[in-house]
């Protein structure tokens, strides 16, 4: 390289600084509250811009000491004192992601200070705790919230809710809240398009009624849910919780009410508790010829993709995709990921699976083994 | 490979070109787009990227198109392609945000916030070549304001 050249590849000094805003923000974005604290002092450049981040994430590094751990909330308004005194401009988004503190804080003085009018993106992730922090009702004045992640906390909606008009994503996790409430807050969301839900704290039945939903995630016991009204719900990704699938009712329910399912994905991976049988000696059981009852009116018409991982392929997930085999006109590709198993069982699965009668000429099914 | 790859001819800003097969370039949004928009002629000009940093985007872009590589191996392949001096690190910002590349782009900044987490300010400034250009006075009173942070 001639030595003119050689000098445009070589480093200015600190060029970092000099980035486009957007690029910056990317960077700053991944940084807790303390670091961005921290960066300001660099220069006069980064302290400008740290300054007017729209967005802030307070994590347990922000917390000083020990003491300060042991009565968080305590610990935690001077911070916060110190976020309003240093930021310059709108929030856009606020993460406070607790989960391994050892005490639950009360953040309510966090949620009293969003900007109800212009906080769009909102993440809450709590440690574990008894009983679990309780949203207060200041907090469903956010109107103008589009993402919602919150985890370990309980949702009671107060009367004067009036939605949330813009939400377009919502997360919840280890969440406690009725039927009542579920319901009443998703109705009340009428651009949800992604809904993910897991590990909800609720036995009882909840129905979603969703227009808009595209995406759902679910992990839990299915029997719980009802696909009451999903229209353009085109892709659903379930985690069973439990091995509970003793009924092809099961399947029917998540299948009956997604005219417009084009990927179904299955994990068996997450959150799944192995009893005491094991598993990965007992033989298949026989796999029923006919296809059930429930399932005997339905189509998918815009199944495009199926994926099942980490599955153990026992009688109720071998019932699955045969169906889903048989019913899928305009399926292109099946993948199935199976638990480690013996080999000879596995391909013996496999051969079963191959016997399946498939509506669409151009399905694939994939195997996958390690 | 099959019969019917194609090969796009990219030239970076010092002139060099590159020839690469056209399922790997599009893994550049912005290659993508001007493929699929029919506006590729003979030669791609680069005009933000040099020829160094194209190197490392290739090597990154074929690396990740390498059928049956365990995701261990791409793993490790990662970890080391971003120990790379920040200079490097801010070329290869700058590209992929050109070639509208997410994957690099986001393994870049999440590269350089690592680089900042839990460091000191003077640690921060090491690493970057960042000249403070507060006065000792001033430099305090922000420190003050903040004490908590400096703890």
């Amino acid at each position: 390289m001639p030595p003119d050249e050689q000098r445009l590849c070589l480093p200015s000094p600190d060029r970092l600084s000099k980035l486009a805003i957007h690029l910056i923000d990317d960077i700053l974005n991944r940084l807790s509250f303390r670091d961005v604290v921290r960066t300001s002092t660099l220069s006069k450049d980064w302290q400008y811009t740290c300054r007017r981040i729209p967005q802030v994430k307070f994590d347990q590094t922000v917390w000083e000491t020990p003491e300060d751990l042991t009565s968080p909330t305590i610990g935690f308004i001077p911070i916060l004192r110190s976020f309003f005194r240093f930021h310059i401009g709108i929030t856009l988004k606020v993460t406070l992601d607790i989960i391994s503190l050892k005490v639950c804080p009360n953040v309510d003085r966090l949620i009293f200070l969003l900007d109800t009018n212009f906080i769009q993106h909102f993440v809450l992730k709590l440690p574990f705790s008894y009983p679990r922090y309780s949203l207060p009702f200041f907090f469903f004045y956010c109107s103008a919230l589009r993402h919602l992640y919150l985890m370990e906390c309980e949702i009671l909606v107060p009367s004067f809710f009036q939605g949330f008009n813009k939400l377009i994503s919502l997360k919840l996790k280890s969440v406690t809240l009725s039927s009542d409430t579920f319901e009443g807050l998703i109705s009340n969301c009428p651009l949800l398009e992604d809904l993910v839900l897991k590990d909800i704290h609720n036995p009882y039945l909840m129905s979603i009624s969703a227009p808009k939903l595209r995406s759902f995630v679910f992990r839990g016991d299915i029997q719980l849910i009802y696909l009451e009204n999903v229209p353009l719900l085109s892709n659903i990704l379930y985690e069973p919780r439990d091995l509970v699938l003793e009924d092809e009712d099961d399947f029917a329910n998540i299948f009956s009410s997604v005219p417009a399912l084009e990927c179904f994905s299955w994990d068996h991976f997450e959150g799944c508790i192995l009893g005491d049988g094991d598993y990965f000696e007992s033989v298949p059981q026989e796999v029923v010829d006919e296809i059930p009852a429930s399932f005997s009116d339905m189509t998918f018409n815009h199944l495009r993709t199926v994926k099942f991982y980490d599955v153990l392929l026992e009688e109720g997930e071998m019932q699955l995709i045969k169906v889903l085999l048989a019913k899928s006109p305009a399926l292109v590709k099946m993948e199935i990921k199976p638990r480690q198993m013996e080999t000879k069982k596995s391909l013996k699965l496999l051969v079963e699976i191959t016997k399946f009668q498939r509506a669409s000429s151009k399905a694939e099914v994939v195997y996958l083994v390690d | 490979m099959s019969s019917s790859t194609k090969f796009l001819t990219l030239k970076t800003c010092d002139d060099k070109k590159f020839v690469l097969d056209e399922a790997i370039a599009v893994r550049s949004q912005t290659i993508k787009n001007m493929v699929e928009d029919d506006c590729v002629s003979n030669v791609i000009p680069l005009p933000n990227v040099n020829s160094k940093t194209m190197t490392k985007v290739i090597e990154y872009w074929k690396k990740h198109s390498e059928e049956g590589v365990s995701k261990d191996v791409l793993m490790d392949f990662d970890k080391a392609f971003v120990k790379v001096h920040h200079s490097i690190l801010h070329a290869l910002i700058l590209a992929a945000n050109f070639l509208n590349d997410k994957e690099i782009l986001d393994m870049m900044c999440q590269e350089v916030a690592d680089r900042i987490k839990g460091k000191t300010p003077e640690e921060i400034r090491k690493e970057f070549d960042i000249k403070n250009d507060f006065t000792p006075e001033e430099e305090e009173e922000i420190r003050k304001e903040n004490a908590w942070a400096f703890e």
